[in-house]
C-alpha cells in the first residue's frame, strides 16, 4: 500500500521537478501515491486502461507542452514497449517513467517481471535509477527530470517499497 | 465513399486545427491534401487515439482531430473506453473503416466480418456524440458539427479500400515533431521545448 509519509515525499518531488500531468495504471504499493493524485489540484491525473495508452497520453501533453509522468507497475512497461519503443523514443518525447519495481529483493510476487526489469530498460536504451531511501527521492526524482528533458527521452525511476 | 475524396471534403473546414494521423494511408492522404505543421504522424499502430486525448486534455481550447484505422483501432480499442472517461470536449476521433489492414496488404480486420459497430462501441463507452457515416455529405455534416459542438465526437467513417497516389510524407518523426511543437508554441503563444541554458552562464 505504501505510506501516507512517502507518498506525500514522492508527490512533492514531482511537484518540485515540474512534472504537472500523471497517467496511471494503479499498483497495490501505490496506493497512497493514487490517492494523492486523485486529490491533487496541481497535477492533472489520467487514469488509463493499459500502460502503452499512458505513453501515448504522456506524449500527446507533451506535445501540448505538459511535462509528463506514467505510474505503472514493471509489468506494465512490458506492456508499453512497443508505443515506448515506436514512439517515445522514435519521436524524442520526454516522459518520466515511475514504476513500481515488483519482484525485487524482498518482494514476494511477479519475481519473473522484476528478473527482467533492469534488462529490458537497459536493452531499450531507458536509463533509471532504482530508488531506495526516502531522503534521497526528491533530488532523484529531479535528476531524472532533468535528463528526460535534456535527452528528450523518458528516464525511468524504479521504486521500491522503501521509498513508498 | 473514397477515403481520398472524403479528405478533400473536409480540408475547406478546417482552420488551425491539430491532426493526430494513424500508422496508416490517411497520413500521407491528408497531408497531400492539408500540408500543416500542425500535422502530425504516429508509427505505432493503434496510438494515435491515446496520443490525441493526451494532446486534447493538455490543449483544452484547441480543437484535436485524431485520424484512426479499422485495424489501428482494433489494436487500441480500450482507448475508446478511456476517452469516454475523461471526456475532452475538443476531441474530434474519426475511424476510417475500410474493412482492411491496408498498409500490411490487405489482411481483414476485426470489421471485414461486419459484425463490429464501432459508432455503438464508443456511444456506449460514454462518447456521447459518435456517429457512423456512409456518404460524404454526413461525413461533412458530422465533421461541421463536432466543429461547432463540445465533445468528445467519434465519427466512424466506412470507406471503400484503396490509397489515392500522394507523395511520401515530407517530414521524419523527429523533425515532424520539432515543426508540430514550434506551430503549438506559436499560435497558442507558450514555450514548450525549454533549452537548458549553459552552465558557465550560470555562474556568479
Amino acid at each position: 500500500m505504501g505510506t501516507i509519509a512517502g507518498a506525500q515525499n514522492i508527490l512533492a518531488g514531482l511537484k518540485g521537478a515540474g512534472i504537472n500531468l500523471v497517467a496511471s495504471v494503479p499498483d497495490i504499493n501505490m496506493l497512497q501515491l493514487l490517492n494523492l493524485l486523485y486529490e491533487d489540484q496541481d497535477i492533472a491525473h489520467v487514469p488509463v486502461g493499459r500502460e502503452e495508452e499512458g505513453i501515448g497520453v504522456c506524449t500527446g501533453a507533451h506535445l501540448a507542452g505538459k511535462m509528463p509522468a506514467m505510474l505503472m507497475q514493471n509489468g506494465g512497461l512490458l506492456n508499453s514497449a512497443n508505443g515506448l519503443t515506436t514512439t517515445a523514443l522514435q519521436f524524442g518525447i520526454p516522459v518520466l517513467l515511475l514504476i513500481y519495481y515488483a519482484g525485487d529483493v524482498g518482494d514476494n510476487a511477479f519475481h519473473m517481471v522484476g528478473l527482467v526489469t533492469e534488462p529490458v530498460l537497459q536493452g531499450l536504451g531507458i536509463k533509471y535509477t532504482v530508488m531506495r531511501d526516502p531522503a534521497r527521492a526528491k533530488e532523484e526524482i529531479a535528476g531524472a527530470v532533468t535528463l528526460a528533458n535534456a535527452s528528450k527521452r523518458p528516464v525511468a525511476l524504479l521504486l521500491t517499497r522503501a521509498v513508498l | 465513399m473514397k477515403r481520398f475524396e472524403c479528405l478533400q471534403a473536409i480540408a475547406p473546414l478546417i482552420a488551425d486545427e491539430l491532426f493526430v494521423t494513424t500508422a496508416g494511408g490517411a497520413t500521407n492522404e491528408w497531408n497531400a491534401v492539408h500540408p500543416s505543421d500542425g500535422n502530425i504522424q504516429v508509427k505505432t499502430l493503434g496510438l494515435c487515439s491515446s496520443i490525441g486525448l493526451g494532446l486534447a486534455i493538455g490543449l483544452p481550447k484547441r480543437k484535436v482531430f485524431v485520424f484512426d484505422g479499422d485495424g489501428a483501432l482494433w489494436m487500441n480499442l480500450g482507448s475508446l473506453a478511456t476517452i469516454g472517461l475523461h471526456r475532452p470536449k475538443n476531441l474530434i476521433h474519426i475511424c476510417w473503416n475500410n474493412k482492411q489492414y491496408e498498409s500490411s496488404g490487405g489482411e481483414p480486420t476485426v470489421a471485414t466480418a461486419g459484425n463490429i459497430d464501432f459508432a455503438g462501441i464508443a456511444r456506449n463507452a460514454g462518447i456521447q456524440s459518435s456517429r457512423s457515416v456512409d456518404t460524404v455529405e454526413e461525413l461533412t455534416d458530422a465533421v461541421s458539427h463536432a466543429l461547432k459542438n463540445d465533445g468528445p465526437h467519434f465519427i466512424a467513417a466506412n470507406i471503400e479500400a484503396g490509397r489515392a497516389e500522394t507523395p511520401p510524407l515530407k517530414y521524419d518523426e523527429l523533425e515532424n515533431k520539432y515543426r508540430f511543437i514550434r506551430y503549438v508554441e506559436a499560435t497558442e503563444g507558450k514555450s514548450i521545448l525549454r533549452i537548458p541554458q549553459s552552465a558557465s552562464y550560470l555562474l556568479k
